[in-house]
């Protein structure tokens, strides 16, 4: 475990479930806005909003949030990578 | 002269005499001890934290053609105007991804542009120049819409509009771009850096006061864009179709949902592969600050949202209509049109002086950024390998006035719809960065020639093909989507599929062929330094690796 390589791919099955909440948070940001069929109607409209241009407004700050839980999730993986003791022993059985 | 308010015009000038001095003043900002570097010059110390970065970055990405440009799509053509908002909220996401890689790798090499990382991954300076000539080409229309930029606030001011005399009708223009060029010349990053906390509190300002009090004016949001929805939906003499849609449709062609995807994922994987976005974040001190800019620079997409807005306002206003329509029905008067129907002189002022200084920033990062790509990976790396980093920092300060008049001329010379067309192409040249930057960052797999096969592919398919767009009122260069298989999609998109089909396929054959693949002298855990694992960097040896050495 001295190679930075393998040390970085243990980081990501040492913590599983982080590194899938990432993937999954980075991919549903993406998909959300890309996938316009969702979104491109004028009803239910919001106060006077067509719902098209609430859903981009409102999707701004969705974004932010969830680039900083992934942004956070992140530092935990990188902690365990910095600090291989731990992230063995977090992992717990792996070989 | 006779029609411009003496107001309006008093506060412009005051506001920029200001933005002039900040200008020069940033010369002592955070001064280093030696100066002459282009890690100074060109990169204002690498010292910047999250907070300057995110007024830096800011102030570089939403540019005042943003500002013109948008809303005047929206305005001409309606909801697909609006792909700008939806990729700017892509662009985070993605650019997350890829460009806190970017930065460490960087940071450990001392590499100041993206074509200085091309060339230490795959050893090759012919891919490197490929980079470079990219950058510099997409920049060049890009600065020189600022200048267009600049010019639909002087216009609707009323400044020389009646002067025949060309010299003099641009007057104003090519001071303001002197004044620009001389403090960048001398103050560097620094100088935008510090501008664009002035630029972003002027925006800021002004786009929410007109958010919250233009709908009061027009009837409410419910007006405005009930207002949009019917004009959009009634017929233009002139084509025979609807003048634009209110939603994108669900159809094949035309301003489809598909269109509006593909604008927007093309445009947002090809942000960060501009030069000038590249400089912005190699400026930051921490691979902190750049992510966690990902987290804060979304508040300026919704700063973004408002302003497209602007265009419906523009519509429901049948002031500002009228105005338009007089002046030729050139949309992009609809926001200083707009505010100037709208507000008091001095708000409006305080508007334009916004716009115009929200030109100076991105064209001189912009510049920056070119003038570091000559000098780099040109100069240095055909001319003179043993530049030291004082002749560099040189040649890059005359390199950015050179940059910059040749954007004027354009600006001036040119017709307005070329350096619109070429900025089109612009996004659509840069988009075909992708395989070697964002591919190169994770994979090593991909061959130089056949990077560079492929990128020549995609440039030639991308411009081929937007030449031949036409539409009713133009018979080239009308759009940025054709179609493709029965379907409309953004230009850039096919040409960057394209591009990675054929790096694909040729990697295949140089590796079975056993063709030298270069020098890689990046290694792994380098992409994700911080700046605790970069050593000190050795005084005299900017931007040389010890591995190029």
């Amino acid at each position: 475990m001295t190679q930075p390589a393998a040390r970085a791919r243990s980081a990501v099955s040492a913590h599983p479930v982080t590194s899938a909440a990432i993937a999954i948070a980075m991919a549903a940001d993406i998909f959300f806005v890309l996938y316009t069929p969702i979104y491109s109607t004028v009803t239910p409209k919001v106060g006077d909003w067509p719902f098209f241009y609430f859903y981009l407004l409102i999707f701004m700050p969705i974004t932010s949030v969830a680039l900083w839980l992934v942004i956070l999730l992140q530092k935990r993986l990188e902690r365990s990578r910095q600090d291989p003791a731990a992230a063995s022993q977090e992992s717990g059985m792996r070989p | 002269m006779s029609d411009v308010n003496a107001t309006t015009f008093t506060i412009v000038v005051a506001l920029f005499v200001l933005v002039t001095g900040v200008g020069f003043a940033a010369a002592r900002w955070r001064r280093a001890a030696d100066m002459m570097h282009l890690d100074e010059w060109g990169l204002g110390g690498r010292g910047f934290g999250t907070f300057i970065t995110w007024f830096l970055l800011g102030g570089d990405l939403y540019t005042a053609y943003t500002f013109i440009a948008v809303p005047a799509l929206v305005f001409g053509s309606g909801s697909i105007g609006f792909f700008a908002v939806s990729y700017t909220i892509l662009v985070f996401p993605i650019t997350l991804i890829f460009l806190p890689r970017l930065w460490s790798v960087s940071r450990v090499h001392g590499y100041v542009t993206p074509a200085d990382f091309i060339r230490g991954r795959y050893g090759s300076r012919g891919l490197a120049l490929a980079a470079a000539f990219t950058g510099i080409l997409a920049l060049m229309p890009y600065i020189a819409l600022q200048l267009v930029g600049i010019q639909a606030v002087l216009q609707v001011m009323g400044v020389n509009a009646a002067s025949t005399n060309t010299f003099l009708k641009d007057l104003p223009l090519i001071i303001a771009f002197l004044v620009l060029a001389v403090f960048t010349y001398v103050s560097g990053l620094r100088a935008p850096a510090m501008i664009a906390f002035i630029k972003d509190t002027l925006i800021y300002v002004f786009v929410l006061v007109a958010v919250f009090y233009i709908p009061t004016r027009l009837g409410g949001w419910g007006h405005i864009f009930g207002a949009a929805q019917t004009h959009f939906a009634s017929v233009n003499p002139k084509t025979g179709k609807p003048f634009g849609t209110f939603i994108p449709t669900s159809k094949s062609v035309g301003a489809t949902q598909f269109d509006f995807a593909s604008l927007a994922l093309g445009s947002a994987v090809a942000l960060f592969l501009y030069p000038h976005a590249v400089t912005g974040t190699l400026a930051a001190k921490r691979r902190g600050a750049v992510k966690r800019n990902m987290v804060y620079l979304p508040t300026y997409s919704v700063l973004l949202m408002l302003i497209a807005l602007f265009g419906y306002m523009a519509v429901a206003d049948p002031a500002t209509s009228a105005s338009i329509k007089k002046a030729g029905g050139n949309a992009q008067l609809a926001v200083p049109y707009l505010f100037q129907h709208m507000f008091p002189s001095w708000f409006t002022g305080i508007a334009f002086a916004g716009i115009i200084i929200g030109a100076l920033v991105p064209a001189a990062i912009m510049s920056i950024a070119a003038a570091n790509l000559f000098t780099r990976n040109i100069f240095k790396e055909f001319f003179k390998p043993e530049a030291t980093p004082r002749l560099q920092t040189q040649i890059s300060q005359w390199a950015s006035l050179v940059v910059k008049l040749g954007a004027l001329l354009f600006a001036i010379e040119l017709p307005k719809t070329f350096s619109i067309n070429l900025q089109l192409l612009g996004g659509i040249w840069i988009l075909q960065l992708a395989p070697m930057l964002i591919g190169g960052l994770f994979t090593r797999w991909f061959h130089r020639w056949a990077l560079l096969t492929g990128w020549f592919a995609g440039m030639i398919y991308g411009t081929v093909a937007a030449y031949n767009v036409s539409a009713p009122t133009a018979s080239h260069w009308a759009g940025s989507s054709d179609i493709v298989f029965g379907h409309s999609i953004y230009i850039g998109l096919t040409a960057v599929i394209i591009n990675l089909v054929v790096t694909v396929v040729l990697t295949l054959v140089m590796k079975a062929a056993r063709v030298p693949e270069g020098a890689d002298e990046t290694l792994p855990h380098q992409y994700t330094a911080d700046l605790e694992q970069v050593a000190a960097p050795a005084p005299a040896g900017v931007g040389l690796s010890p591995a190029s050495d």
